[in-house]
């Protein structure tokens, strides 16, 4: 039999950007960069704000939001599915758990992949005549891919365990929280080698940092590249538990169901 | 004889909790078997290990000559309507069969062919296009009873199909099971409590209690073995029913009381044979000249068996 996963990946996209939730939530979405957008904007008119720095708020608002869309909605993917009955008869399909969950986890990749596209204007409009729009859209593909693919496996994963979608969710929601607390560190204890770890092997805080680095302080891709080790990890390791995690995927969260 | 389904020691437990308890099961391909317990029984349970969603804490089994070591093969030859089955709110009927047919390998063009055939045989022909949220419980089941059968499976599990429905789609639903046996030739695995509609549709029939298979055999066998009669109302004449008494309860092996004047209630033990009991009984009366003008045994029927080995009459 063919790889199911294309299938899932199709019906769930469909899902959700058809009948779903996709839309709303990019529309919320796109209004808050418009506003952040207004706001960064009439900043640097009135030489509060380096253009620079705006598009790297903005970008960075950007990704913070769609992390916290993708994550959401990667931890309701299963879970979500297991608290309105669906899930049975999905289990009941003779294709391998792990098609079905690498389906799911695709779409909302989608989340992501939209979330990243809807920010170029605003990217380019405030970042237009300093030449940074280049550099911060290719990068922020890149960051956003690699952190896109860490939160993505991290809410399956979430998902897949929990026994209810209030806990799964909520238990993202946490974790989210949590990676952005390094970001709030002031400098001081940021410049500290302990700082410096932390902030590095945090996937959001060091591919923040990374996107801050290029943009702000107009360093190079190959001097900054080793901020991008701690998502790239992190990607590779959520990923991966997300589809071994899917061999153990029941009615029940946990394993052996 | 064929095997669609067989189990050997199958059991699921929670912790300290044992939901199946070394279920030994052998349903011959074709027929109609009804599955039957008390809530909490452990049917559900059973059905769920058998369609490979559960993993048995111990046992084996092997559905429609696949073990249990194939999962996947298994789900490809087998249709299931779980208990209480969710659908999506936001898919049409037919585009949630035609998701469903392509999961069990249709290409796109035949998971439409598909999808529109069995939404004609279940009776959604005209409501295909409609929203899954706004169907009814009977069309949603019958929806499930579609996807159920849309890999044409060779072994069919039913978990409650009519529970939920008012008289009218129970019978709908018993006429679809009935068609999935005559037309199909699946073998079907009912899971209900209507036990007279068993009793109507299923040539066999399984009990499970506290985990345990408590009886098993065509519907006849299990109601007249389980349900083993063991009690007679006998109707003499008032005059004569102090004779009756004597009759009856000289070293018999009988329990006999007086109800009112001109009716005696006979009992006997669990493990005597109801027929040459209620012989033994009349044959007394007639020899001690005693005229019987009125006989009913209680018991006899699959409702009784159920009551009398799931002791849900208690």
């Amino acid at each position: 039999m063919k790889r199911a996963w294309p299938i899932v990946a199709g019906q769930e996209i469909r899902d959700l950007w058809i009948a779903g939730r996709g839309l709303p939530l990019t529309i919320a979405y796109s209004l808050l960069l418009s506003v952040i957008t207004y706001l960064v904007a009439t900043n640097t008119a009135l030489n509060f704000l380096e253009q620079r720095e705006s598009v790297n708020l903005t970008l960075q608002v950007g990704v913070a939001v769609a992390a916290l869309l993708v994550l959401l909605a990667a931890a309701d993917a299963i879970s979500g599915e297991r608290e309105r009955g669906t899930l049975e008869s999905l289990l009941l399909a003779p294709a391998p758990r792990v098609d079905l969950v690498a389906g799911k986890g695709l779409a909302v990749l989608t989340l992501w992949g939209v979330a990243l596209l809807v920010a170029v204007p605003y990217v380019w409009f405030l970042g237009r005549g300093v030449g940074v729009v280049g550099l911060a859209l290719a990068n922020g593909l890149l960051v956003g891919l690699l952190l896109g693919l860490f939160l993505v496996g991290l809410g399956l994963l979430v998902s897949t365990f929990s026994s209810s979608n209030r806990l799964s969710l909520s238990v993202s929601f946490f974790i989210l929280l949590a990676l952005f607390a390094p970001t709030q560190l002031p400098s001081g204890a940021q410049g500290s080698w302990a700082g410096d770890l932390l902030l590095r092997i945090d996937p959001m805080s060091s591919g923040l940092h990374y996107l801050g680095r290029l943009i702000v302080d107009g360093r190079s891709a190959g001097e900054e590249l080793s901020w991008l080790i701690g998502p790239a990890i992190a990607a590779a390791l959520a990923i991966g538990a997300a589809l071994v995690a899917s061999r153990s995927l029941g009615l029940r969260g946990g394993a052996g169901s | 004889m064929k095997v669609a389904v067989e189990a050997h020691g199958l059991s699921k437990s929670y912790g300290a909790l044992v939901a199946v308890d070394g279920l030994e099961l052998a349903v011959p391909a074709g027929i109609v078997l009804g599955f039957l317990g008390p809530n909490g029984a452990g049917k559900t349970t059973a059905i769920r290990m058998l369609t490979t969603i559960l993993v048995p804490t111990a046992g084996t089994f092997a559905v429609a000559g696949v073990p249990h070591t194939r999962p996947e093969e298994i789900r490809s030859r087998i249709g299931v309507l779980p208990e209480s089955a969710g659908y999506p709110e936001r898919q049409t009927g037919l585009e949630f069969l035609r998701y469903h047919a392509r999961l069990f390998g249709h290409t796109r063009a035949s998971a439409q062919e598909r999808a529109a055939t069995l939404l004609d045989e279940v009776g959604l022909g005209e409501r295909g296009s409609t929203l899954v949220g706004g169907y009814s419980r009977g069309m949603r089941q019958r929806l499930g009873i579609a996807r159920a059968l849309v890999n044409d499976p060779q072994v069919v599990f039913l978990d409650e199909p009519t529970l939920g429905l008012d008289p009218a789609g129970q019978r709908q639903m018993l006429e679809l099971v009935r068609s999935i046996s005559s037309e199909r030739g699946a073998t079907v695995l009912l899971s209900t409590h209507l036990l007279a509609e068993v009793e109507e549709v299923c040539s066999n029939v399984v009990i499970l209690n506290q985990g345990k298979v408590v009886a098993k055999g065509t519907v006849a066998e299990v109601a007249r073995r389980a349900a083993a009669p063991r009690r007679a109302r006998i109707r003499v004449p008032a005059d004569q029913t102090e004779q009756a008494l004597v009759t009856l309860s000289n070293g018999s092996g009988f329990d006999v009381a007086e109800l009112r004047s001109g009716e005696l209630e006979v009992t006997w033990p669990g493990e005597a044979d109801p027929e040459s009991m209620s012989s033994e009984a009349l044959r007394r009366l007639v020899e001690a000249h005693v005229p019987v003008v009125g006989y009913d045994l209680e018991g006899g029927r699959l409702s009784d068996a159920f009551l009398a080995m799931t002791g849900a009459a208690e």
